[in-house]
């Protein structure tokens, strides 16, 4: 299996180190963005690993994997289908999913899938939230949270988020809101624990929404401080970190069994970037392997997310169940 | 002239009493019971 990986940053690092350690991935060749990062990622990754310039001159790609700058994915995307090849993509920018959703009737039509949203949230976060409607008989409602940042372009992405306008799914219709609204304290795993979150520009209820016919309401929120939520309107007022520190999601499924209302409570505790890293590289094997339907969806598709969870408990990244009122 | 200046000044007060209530406060209570634990056995097959 050959991957092109698009994208150097900290989750295109991190989905080389666990592509390179699969048996059936042969060849990761790594393209575009800046030839500083590029050239780490590729000396950091072993034989397997090869520089692939501007990606444009890669031949016999089994897959394609895009971890590059948001508002891109679409058109890359659209190129790489073009030739037939899987694509997987990590980006959680509302505009990229949207352009990668409706790649959906040329991806069945050549039988290949195109994976939206294969990172920490959304994807793991797709994941869970399948894992848990499987409690219920019917799901009327799924929330989604995240805290924490990956790279300096998730930093941004975070911060571009805050001040964008928020899609909520609500009585079969989109809400549009303000993002930085709508304060809800949220509990994730520890040692995050409990976190204000907001409204923000989130691309969750694009993926879970279509996922899951029938739900009565899907929102998304971002965990913020009260300075990211003053400053979101300004620009960034400093340098984003390399890498941020541990980050948590949480999926609230409220849904009916039998009679009885319930509600199930998901989550996870990773580095962002790690995480997100590993749910790419496995979702570009699986997607190569024929064991991710054609078509363009997200992680929230796949009917049983099971064996994609058992398989990244393998790598360490492992889900978390509350128990208790929440 | 004066409009103009209690204009001004009412509405830099409510944009000051807007900043506070927007940055002041929090979104709920935290669960009274409970915990994480981590998803095993039966639980993920």
């Amino acid at each position: 299996m050959k991957v092109l990986l698009l994208g150097s940053g900290a989750v295109g690092a991190r989905a080389v180190r666990q592509l390179v350690e699969a048996d059936e991935v042969t060849e990761v060749v790594v393209a575009g963005g800046r030839d500083g990062p590029r050239s780490e990622v590729v000396a950091g990754g072993g034989a397997k690993v090869s520089d692939g310039g501007d990606g444009s001159d890669v031949a016999r790609v089994d897959a394609v994997l895009l971890t590059g700058p948001r508002g891109t994915h679409g058109a890359v995307a659209q190129a790489q289908l073009a030739l037939g090849r899987a694509v997987v993509s990590c980006s959680d920018d509302s505009d990229d999913v949207h352009d990668l959703l409706a790649l959906d009737a040329e991806a069945r039509e050549r039988g290949v899938a195109v994976v939206v949203g294969a990172g920490f949230s959304p994807g793991y976060t797709c994941l869970l939230a399948r894992h848990a409607a499987s409690r219920f008989d019917a799901v009327d409602e799924i929330h989604v949270a995240r805290s924490g940042t990956g790279g300096p372009a998730c930093a941004r992405q975070h911060h571009r988020a805050l001040s964008g306008t928020a899609l909520d799914w609500r009585d079969g219709g989109w809400q549009r809101r303000p993002g930085g609204s709508g304060r809800e304290l949220c509990w994730f795993p520890d040692p995050i624990g409990a976190a204000d979150c907001y409204r923000a520009a989130l691309p969750d209820a694009l993926l879970l929404v279509p996922a899951f016919p029938g739900v009565d309401r899907v929102t998304a929120r971002l965990a913020a401080s009260r300075r990211d939520r003053l400053t979101a309107r300004l620009p960034m007022l400093r340098k984003p970190h390399p890498e941020g520190l541990v980050g948590a999601v949480r999926v609230e499924v409220r849904g009916r069994v039998g009679t009885t209302q319930d509600v199930l409570v998901l989550g996870a505790l990773d580095r962002p970037a790690v995480a997100a890293g590993a749910v790419a590289a496995l979702a570009t094997r699986w997607a190569v392997d024929g064991r991710l339907p054609a078509g363009a969806a997200g992680l929230a598709s796949l009917m049983d997310p099971v064996p994609f969870l058992n398989a990244l408990v393998e790598v360490g990244i492992k889900a978390a169940i509350f128990d208790g009122a929440a | 002239m004066a409009l103009l200046r209690r204009a001004l000044v009412a509405l830099g007060i409510a944009g000051l009493i807007a900043a506070v209530l927007r940055i002041r406060g929090s979104g709920g209570t935290p669960p009274q019971q409970g915990g994480w634990r981590e998803l095993s056995g039966p639980e993920l097959r």
